[in-house]
Order: structure tokens, then C-alpha cells, then sequence
């Protein structure tokens, strides 16, 4: 599943996360006004000076493969083995993420690559309906993991 | 402040200790570090018991009560301390404090965790569950991956390789073989690392510490009181406490905390790295040395992998680095283990080592992390002890 399937309908990991900017269902920060110093996710007030006014802003769909690692150890919810990586932002943030599309991971992940989100199914609820979240693939995307 | 010595140290051997209770674990350490000070346990004025999380133990909101009870160690203050990996540090950190700054004259601290008796399910969910503002726990992020994805960052701006990670453990294994204290006692080689089971990709099972339980303890006092209790009395020279910065906007190859906390110590004790004779730092995972090497101010930036491979790390190095054999072999005992690591600090420049001895050893640095936050560790705390 990818974009193109999911539309931003559905139950989200985090409603909070996320909003319908002109360019679709994105990931949403907040920008000190003062500052200019991005976060995600939103916060109440700028950490750093404490001083401007918060904007809500779209953050960008398309990211830098910061580092990488393929998990052979389960977590609730997570099925084995599974693909994670920091995403490097240009707004300045580094985004943990659940990687996706990158299997042979030996040959498709390099660190530095150009990634780009995608809004999927996380997980499953107890009642066994889907629970969405953002994940990360190679732009140049490979099979799925 | 005043000049704070260490003059008593105690602990129990790490490892799984289902059969005994974790009052019986702090007691026996407890024990021994009065003893070893051959302190009246009435004498002691205030205490700090370090328990980071009750996996499944009841009372244990009251455990420094509960443990000194024992003891005849009752009306003074005491307080159990919880900051996730650093807590021993942390609880050792109070007792001195109280100590330097003349509120009292003789403390004791321990840690104690007993970690085997829950599910491991239990501890995942604890340890990484929703309460994190970013979910990173929820989707994936575990110990083992955050340190795996600090060393495929660092392997990629450095030339790190699997190799130099797997010598971390080889040669801590080879000191926890030594240490009859230790959980793992059987040494492996960086081939045989190399060849396990991955756990998180480039770290394999033994580049990843084990749970276990253990108890660990420590008497302080004034310098001018140390005389009383031991011959040799070992001097707290730093005691450093940071928090995290978590930053965004630089390479993940570092830990803000452990740069500033040793930048702090060095300058309170007015020694750098090339005074330490030996350290003893947090190897939750074989990618974590490496990197404390670097931002201990071991060796330079990026030659944290050459450190371990060229020795400077091993005995007869540079800087001996976790002689005890480190949490990779002690296993993670998360409320005990900064306090053992301090008395194994402490036993080294007593000169009381034994196989694992470093010779001559003058001072000793103490190196503890608490918790991760996003790109950082929640707490670092530094202790820099001398003869």
C-alpha cells in the first residue's frame, strides 16, 4: 500500500502528527516565528528561546537516509525482521522511521539516499482495524521488506 | 565542598537470581560494604537506595526502608532514587553531594534491580512504550536499534568496521571471564561475535548486553573521617550530572551528554583523559564504547574503532577500558549497575583487582548513561575517583 491507497482516511498512530496541507495528508511541524527553529511533533511552546509565536507547517515529504538498521528483534506489534532509519529533514529535523519498498536491504540502503514518506498501515488494534502512520522508502524504491 | 573518600564497597555477583528475594540481593551488598568499611551501621546519617523499575517485587516504593530495616538502619533519611540506566549513578551521586556540601558525614548508597523474574515483553514495553512524545518506541525503535543505527552512522563517516565492533566484546568478555563477580564468564573471540545471531544489523548477541540481577553498595565519608574506616580511602575528584540535549542538526555519532559531562568532570578534577589510568563506561551495546572512547576524550573523533583495535583500550593499553568486563559481560543490572561500576573503579585503585588488576592504577573514571531520547541519552553521569 502506499499514497495511492491511502489518502490520509483512516485511524492514525498519532491524529496530532499529521494535516491536509495543499500538497495532501503531510506530516505537520511547528516553526518558531522568532527562531525559525522547526519541530516535529508540534510543541506549546519553542523549546529553544521561548519567545515566538508557533505556525503550523507541512514538513517535507522527501528526506536523507541518515542511518539504518534492519531489526531481527520483535517489538510489540512489529514483524520480523523490519526496516528503521533516522530521516534527515531539510527543515532540520531528524525523523526516526519505519522503512519501507527497500528489500534487498544490503543493496538498496545506503545512508545519505533520498527517501521519501509514504502514509501506510503501522499496525493493527486490538479489534483488527488498521492503524496509519508515515514510513519511509528509497525514492528509487526496491521490493517491499 | 568538601573532599568525599569511599571507604567501604560492596556487591553481589551478577546474574539471575530468581531463588532470592531483591531485599536479600541489597542486604548482601549492603552487608559487605559495612563490613568492609567495619562501620557501626548506626553510624550512618543518610542513604540512598537506587531501584529503577519493580518488574515484579511488591513494597519496592519503599525498598531503602525495606533493605536497611535489616540493618538496624532506621529514623534517618533515606530515598529511593530512579533515573533509568544511570539510577546506581545516580543514587551514589546523592549520597555524595549530601556528604560534600556538610549536610551529614557518613552515607551509604546502593542499587539493586532484579530483572530476570519478569517477561521480557514486560521490560520491552517499559522500556520503549507510548509515553515517548515522538511513539519512536511504538514503531520499532528498541536499545539494540538505536546503537545499531549510532554505529552504521558512525561506520559510514569513520570507517568503523564489524570488526572493531565485535573486539569490544571480545575484549570485555575476556575481563567478565576474570571476574567471578560477572554474569558471563565464558570468553568469546571477535570471530566468534562476528558469526552470531544478528540482533539489530551490524550488532550481533554478545555486542548486546544482558539483563540481569545484583546489588552493589558504597560507604562515603569526609576526607578527614576516611582514616577511621580503611587504609586505602579513594577520593570522589568530579561528580558530574547532565541531561540531553536531543539534537537534530548534527551527525548521529555522539552523545551531547557524555561531551559535555566529561568536559565538566576533566575541569572540576583538574585532570584530563591522559591522567586516567582506567575507566569503566557504559557498553550497553559494543557501538556505545566506541563512541564513549571518543567523547570521553579517549582518543580523537572518529578513531574510536582503531582504539579498541589497536589495544589502547585493553590492559597495558592507553586507557583500560571496563576491566570488570563492562555491562556486556555484568549484564545491565539497571539500578545496580553504576554503583558497581564505582566499586570496581574502587577496587582497582585499592589494588584489590585480582587477574584483572591494572597495575599501579592511580585514577579511575566512572562513566554511567540513563535512558535515550531521540538522538541522545537522557542522563550521563561521570564520577572521576582517585587514590
Amino acid at each position: 500500500m502506499s499514497m495511492n491507497q491511502h489518502n490520509g482516511e483512516g485511524r492514525f498512530i498519532e491524529e496530532g502528527w499529521f494535516k491536509k496541507f495543499a500538497e495532501g495528508m503531510v506530516l505537520v511541524g511547528s516553526r518558531c516565528e522568532a527562531c525559525k527553529k522547526v519541530f516535529f511533533p508540534k510543541k506549546e511552546v519553542c523549546p529553544d528561546c521561548f519567545e515566538g509565536e508557533l505556525k503550523e507547517i507541512p514538513l517535507s515529504k522527501r528526506g536523507k537516509l541518515h542511518s539504518y538498521t534492519i531489526s531481527f528483534m520483535s517489538l510489540p506489534g512489529m514483524k520480523i525482521p523490519y526496516a528503521v532509519g533516522f530521516i534527515e529533514l531539510p527543515e532540520g529535523i531528524k525523523l526516526f522511521s519505519i522503512l519501507t519498498d527497500c528489500k534487498p536491504y544490503e543493496r538498496v540502503l545506503k545512508v545519505d539516499m533520498e527517501m521519501e514518506m509514504v502514509i501506510e498501515k503501522i499496525k493493527q488494534d486490538e479489534s483488527g482495524n488498521e492503524i496509519l502512520g508515515y514510513k519511509f522508502r528509497p525514492v528509487n524504491k526496491g521490493e517491499k521488506l | 565542598m568538601r573532599e568525599v573518600a569511599i571507604v567501604g564497597i560492596g556487591g553481589t555477583k551478577f546474574g539471575k537470581h530468581t531463588e532470592r528475594s531483591i531485599r536479600d540481593l541489597a542486604l548482601e551488598a549492603c552487608l559487605k560494604a559495612i563490613r568492609d568499611a567495619n562501620i557501626k551501621p548506626k553510624d550512618i546519617e543518610i542513604a540512598y537506595a537506587g531501584n529503577a523499575v519493580q518488574w515484579e517485587w511488591g513494597q519496592g516504593l519503599a525498598i531503602g526502608q525495606v533493605v536497611l530495616r535489616e540493618l538496624g538502619i532506621t529514623k534517618i533519611p533515606i530515598t529511593r532514587v530512579e533515573n533509568a540506566c544511570a539510577t546506581g549513578s545516580c543514587a551514589f551521586r546523592e549520597a555524595w553531594y549530601k556528604v560534600a556540601t556538610g549536610a551529614c558525614d557518613i552515607a551509604l548508597a546502593f542499587g539493586v534491580e532484579q530483572m530476570t523474574v519478569a517477561e521480557s515483553i514486560k521490560m520491552l514495553t517499559i522500556v520503549t512504550g507510548k509515553q515517548f512524545a515522538e511513539r519512536e518506541g511504538d514503531m520499532g525503535l528498541s536499545p539494540p536499534a538505536l546503537f545499531a543505527l549510532l554505529a552504521r552512522r558512525h561506520m559510514e563517516e569513520f570507517g568503523t568496521t564489524r570488526e572493531q565492533l565485535a573486539m569490544v566484546a571480545a575484549k570485555n568478555r575476556k575481563y567478565g571471564a576474570l571476574n567471578p563477580d560477572a554474569q558471563l564468564r565464558n570468553a568469546v573471540t571477535t570471530e566468534e561475535v562476528l558469526n552470531e545471531r544478528m540482533i539489530c544489523d551490524p550488532l550481533t548477541l554478545s555486542q548486546c548486553c544482558p539483563r540481569g540481577d545484583g546489588a552493589a553498595a558504597v560507604i562515603l565519608t569526609t576526607k578527614k573521617l576516611a582514616n577511621r574506616y580503611t587504609s586505602i580511602p579513594i577520593y570522589v575528584a568530579a561528580s558530574v550530572q547532565v541531561s540531553g540535549t536531543y539534537p537534530d542538526d548534527r551527525s548521529f555519532t555522539f552523545f551531547d551528554t557524555d561531551v559535555r559531562g566529561a568536559k565538566a568532570a576533566y575541569e572540576i578534577a583538574g585532570l584530563g583523559p591522559e591522567d586516567i589510568d582506567l575507566a569503566e563506561v557504559h557498553d550497553c551495546f559494543t557501538s556505545a564504547e566506541i563512541v564513549h572512547y571518543e567523547d570521553l576524550g579517549f582518543c580523537k573523533k572518529g578513531e574510536g574503532g582503531r582504539f579498541v583495535e589497536e589495544g589502547l583500550s585493553d590492559r597495558g593499553g592507553k586507557i583500560p577500558v571496563n576491566m570488570s568486563g563492562g555491562l556486556l559481560s555484568k549484564g545491565h543490572v539497571l539500578g545496580a549497575t553504576g554503583v558497581s561500576q564505582i566499586i570496581e573503579v574502587v577496587r582497582q585503585l585499592r589494588g584489590q583487582a585480582g587477574g584483572r588488576q591494572v597495575e599501579g592504577a592511580k585514577v579511575g573514571l566512572q562513566h554511567n548513561a540513563g535512558g535515550f531520547i531521540h538522538t541522545d541519552t537522557g542522563t550521563c553521569v561521570i564520577h572521576i575517583l582517585k587514590r
